[in-house]
């Protein structure tokens, strides 16, 4: 089985199972949800104070939201020992690692871009015309926290403990992805030359590939048994 | 007992004398013999533990990141000792180093906390350790602990450069350098107690680490006797 029609396999496994049980999904839409309605009950304020923390406010809430959607990634397989046939699979354990990301990144964007209404009604923004370097931002940022969660869910999972120890592991490591998509987000809704925040973009998009690349290079020890 | 934990055994007490030693005359020199700072005053003092302490974790985190490499390279369940000791004594060092730091900066800096690249590194260097010792106590299975523990302590060392890296543009590109870190350059006085103080610290840590590694492999070597003596009671 070639390398790049194992990671498309994996893709297809993983949309097919969440389309028909919608678990992943729902529940990461609900939590996000939560999480919006409180911020916008914490942040009653003012639109220019609005404009220094949105930014803050939008990642904060894709992150927690993409740790349920990571953590959901590999605890699915723990049913009737899937996770043990993937790893017996003649599939490549970094196909499954890459297979499994792409299938993440998917479903966590989704769940964002659907989001981004919400953020428009509680906090009365305009996002409609920065939507396609929002978006760019938006995959950039994800990419990286799952390139990252992805490795550390397949780990976690098969520990004790797995819910506490996957944003234990991840939020510290992902600081860099954090402090590049906040600056670049606030750069572009605080209305800057594109230019200025452009940079930002561009560190986003090189610690994608540097957590990728890392992540790939170690998923061989993590499913290792 | 193997070699290699006899040999960690006999020579440990070389490390600690030697570093007791130079810490002593270190703590000597800096806090009583070395004239105060012309700027600083006598807050400078604190940097006799500070600097050792920092160098230590990074110390520390180099032990980690080449025992764990290494366990990953060769399988070798005594290196893992090594690695799982290297990260308990660096919550320590990574702990103190923050400490001390904080409370030099209050009267320097005249803030507990600042966006500073080193400060935001070491906090997470921290959190990685901490992490790293959760996950260890949530595995039972020796060889997937060691095994997923090493994994952690690789891709950690490879996140903690990005972090300093990203924190240091972030502070040149977004904000003004509302607290300037004026550039502390350490002359004659103060070069040779720190320099001692140093070497002193790091050899106590390698004490630390040579006596860790044989407490943790003492005690899985005792829970394996005891399992031994459990499953005959059993029959």
């Amino acid at each position: 089985m070639s390398f790049i029609r194992a990671i498309g396999w994996i893709v297809w496994k993983d949309l097919v199972s969440e389309l028909r049980s919608r678990e992943s999904f729902s529940s990461m839409l609900f939590f996000a949800l939560a999480v919006i309605l409180i911020f916008s009950f914490s942040f009653s304020m003012d639109r220019e104070a609005i404009k220094e923390l949105i930014a803050g406010v939008i990642w904060v809430a894709f992150g927690f939201t993409g740790i349920i959607g990571l953590g959901k990634s590999f605890t699915v397989e723990m049913h009737n020992d899937c996770l043990e046939a993937l790893q017996i699979s003649p599939a490549s354990k970094g196909a499954i690692y890459l297979g499994k990301l792409l299938a993440n990144l998917l479903f966590i964007l989704c769940v964002e871009v659907m989001l981004l209404p919400l953020f428009m009604i509680f906090f009365n923004l305009e996002l409609l015309e920065k939507l396609p370097v929002l978006l760019v931002i938006m995959i950039g940022g994800t990419l990286g926290l799952s390139a990252l969660g992805t490795l550390f869910s397949a780990l976690t999972v098969q520990i004790r403990a797995r819910e506490v120890m996957l944003p234990i592991l991840l939020l510290p490591m992902a600081v860099p992805v954090f402090i590049g998509a906040v600056e670049a987000t606030r750069g572009l809704l605080s209305g800057q030359p594109f230019d200025l925040y452009r940079p930002w973009i561009d560190l986003l998009l090189v610690f994608d590939v540097i957590f990728t690349i890392v992540s790939f290079w170690v998923i061989d020890f993590v499913l290792d048994d | 007992m193997s070699t290699f934990m006899l040999w960690l055994r006999k020579y440990q007490g070389w490390f600690g004398a030697a570093g007791g030693l130079l810490t002593a005359t270190g703590l000597y020199l800096g806090l009583v013999a070395s004239p105060p700072d012309y700027y600083q005053g006598e807050v400078v003092r604190i940097m006799y533990v500070h600097v050792p302490f920092a160098q230590s974790s990074l110390l520390a985190y180099t032990a980690l990141f080449g025992a764990s490499a290494w366990y990953l390279w060769k399988r070798d369940p005594l290196i893992d000792h090594v690695a799982h000791a290297a990260a308990g004594i660096g919550v320590f060092f990574t702990s103190a180093a923050l400490v001390t730091g904080s409370i030099w900066a209050k009267p320097t800096w005249n803030t507990w906390w600042t966006w500073d690249p080193r400060l935001v590194s070491f906090t997470v260097l921290l959190l990685i350790l901490i992490g790293y010792l959760m996950l260890r106590m949530f595995i039972d299975e020796r060889e997937r602990q060691a095994r997923f523990a090493a994994i952690l302590a690789i891709v950690g060392g490879i996140d903690l450069p990005i972090v300093k890296f990203s924190v240091e543009w972030w502070r040149t590109l977004h904000q003004p350098l509302s607290v300037s870190p004026r550039g502390v350059s350490y002359a004659g006085d103060m070069l040779t107690p720190l320099l001692i103080m140093a070497i002193g610290i790091s050899l106590l840590f390698t004490y630390m680490l040579m006596v860790r590694t044989q407490l943790l492999y003492l005690r899985q070597l005792l829970d394996a006797k005891k399992g031994r003596l459990l499953s005959q009671a059993h029959l």
